[in-house]
């Protein structure tokens, strides 16, 4: 594709999807540029119309979608730069690994389908089962097929909706070297999950649709900056949890402190004060500390954040 | 051309595999094999009437448009429904190709199953020796009636969940019933067509065929209402969202 280096790959322009009295998503204005960015929302925010607009399967009632600087209605040539994995399981049962493979790799006019259908099943893994058929295999199978079929081309931007629905650890951490790869080689990968540790692990820059509305987007600690205010999660085990507590809870910073046995949960405000503090209590008072981790690092944090924000 | 092909090709497959190829095989062949074969067993009687009268009596009216709408309404709307149409439209064809590959492999489906049974029930019947022309007319008739019938079933696939069961409908209702009654409605009919087509080959050595249509009001009817109906097919599929 024709494009400078600075021009979005992706940009949507104040797209609206509605269908009768019902907003799916309203007002959408976002760029996407080379690299993985992560799309996240609950069930329900707009993330499979947001993707099936960009991807042209669905007309934005207004606004406008731009791929590589064109709109794509109308203009079905862009799609030799675009592989997707839609959601769902929409695979034909009776084709084989390779055959669903090659007949993507056909489709898109590939000189040497047979190579490129293989080398892609290679990429996601699935060697073993190239001669198995679709209705035969497991969920976490049939999505790394869909993957196979979405990269035989080897696409410049690649959508990828809930694509590791099913898999199983060992596969999961397989498609996420992949998804690396292919952003640290220049590929556009949008991919949406709403198992937020996945995206995490996946990409740096994320969007957070909630309610049709793109709530908030850019650099995963950007975002996470915007919780500087917010009480903070700190999880303690410790042999004296409850005498800990009692010290804990005195500190001005600190907002909640619950215990059960030996596991006490802190909500403070400032990470760095109770820190300093914990150890000093819990020399004072001979106490043992097993663990000491923050759990709002997490996605699923700034996402509740984002969420109960608006 | 290339990959529009590939979805003729790939839609071909789909359709003639498994299940539902086996009972339409079936639900064809068996009431129109077995008649020609116990007419040919009995030995007695005009083939030519014979076939005559099981083509216009059982092909044109039933099983004709069954087996075209059949694999029509399967052959896109089914898919669109299902999602499966993603992996045919999220690639560089346009929607048009994709529309014309799907139609092309619904009619080829429908002929391939219905052309050599007409031919096998008119060669064990003994017909096909004594009259070419009546095969070759009802070979014409039912290609003819399976382009029409396609189209119509593509159509109504992409508007419809139940397409087929309202395909069957208007067979039944205005092919069937209000023909009769009102048989100017039979330039709106797909067995008019047909018909118009079929007694027009059998004219010269063939039996005697009365159409209500003559031949070429019947084949430009025949061209109008399928390419209407791809045009507005064609329409639907590139503006339609795809859920």
């Amino acid at each position: 594709m024709n494009q400078t280096a600075s021009s979005p790959v992706v940009e949507l322009r104040h797209v609206s999807k509605w269908y009768g009295d019902v907003v799916a998503v309203a007002d959408l204005s976002f760029e996407l540029y080379p690299g993985i960015t992560g799309l996240l929302g609950p069930n329900g925010a707009g993330k499979t119309t947001t993707l099936k607009a960009i991807t042209g399967l669905l007309q934005p009632s207004q606004g406008e979608v731009l791929l590589f600087g064109r709109p794509l209605i109308g203009d079905p040539m862009l799609y030799r730069a675009i592989g997707v994995v839609p959601d769902g399981d929409r695979l034909y049962p009776r084709l084989t690994v390779r055959s669903y493979a090659r007949l993507h790799a056909e489709l898109q006019g590939l000189e040497h389908p047979a190579a490129a259908a293989d080398e892609a099943i290679a990429r996601v893994g699935m060697e073993a089962l190239a001669s198995r058929r679709l209705s035969g295999l497991s969920k976490g199978e049939r999505q790394r097929t869909k993957v196979a079929g979405a990269i035989v081309h080897q696409p410049s931007l690649l959508i990828l909706d809930e694509p590791m629905t099913g898999m199983d650890p060992g596969q999961r951490a397989r498609f996420i070297e992949l998804v690396r790869a292919l952003g640290q080689a220049g590929v556009t990968v949008l991919v949406s999950s709403h198992i937020l540790g996945e995206v995490e692990r996946l990409a740096t820059q994320i969007l957070v649709l909630v309610g049709g509305r793109l709530a908030a987007s850019g650099d995963f600690h950007a975002i996470r900056d915007l919780m500087a205010d917010q009480p903070r999660t700190v999880v303690v085990e410790a042999s004296g949890a409850r005498q800990l507590a009692a010290g804990l809870i005195t500190m001005p910073t600190t907002v909640a402190v619950e215990v059960d046995g030996d596991r006490m949960q802190a909500r403070t405000r400032s990470v760095e004060a109770f820190a300093t503090e914990l150890p000093r209590l819990a020399q004072e008072q001979g106490v043992s500390l097993r663990e000491v981790r923050t759990t709002d690092e997490s996605l699923e944090q700034v996402f509740r954040y984002l969420v109960g924000r608006r | 051309m290339r990959r529009a092909w590939v979805v003729c090709r790939h839609a071909l497959g789909q359709l003639l595999s498994g299940r539902r190829l086996l009972v339409i095989v079936l639900l064809t062949a068996i009431p129109l094999l077995l008649p020609a074969m116990l007419f040919a067993a009995r030995g007695e009687g005009d083939a030519a009437d014979f076939s005559l009268g099981l083509f216009r009596n059982l092909v044109l009216p039933v099983l004709l448009p069954v087996v075209s709408l059949a694999f029509a309404t399967h052959a896109l709307g089914a898919e669109v429904r299902d999602g499966t149409a993603t992996n045919l439209l999220l690639k560089p064809i346009p929607r048009a190709a994709i529309l014309a590959a799907e139609y092309l492999a619904a009619v080829l489906a429908a002929l391939v199953v219905l052309l050599p049974l007409v031919a096998a029930s008119q060669v064990i019947a003994g017909s096909a020796g004594s009259s070419s022309s009546l095969l070759v007319g009802s070979l014409a008739a039912t290609t003819v009636g399976a382009l029409v019938y396609g189209a119509l079933g593509l159509l109504l696939s992409l508007f419809i969940g139940r397409a087929l069961l309202v395909g069957l409908v208007y067979t039944v209702l205005w092919e069937g019933a209000l023909v009769s009654v009102a048989p100017s409605a039979s330039s709106l009919a797909v067995r008019g067509y047909a018909e118009g087509v079929l007694a027009a080959v059998t004219a010269q050595d063939g039996p005697a065929v009365s159409a209500r249509l003559g031949p070429v009001s019947a084949i430009v009817m025949a061209a109008v209402v399928t390419l209407l109906a791809l045009v507005f097919a064609t329409r639907r599929l590139s503006r339609m969202d795809i859920r």
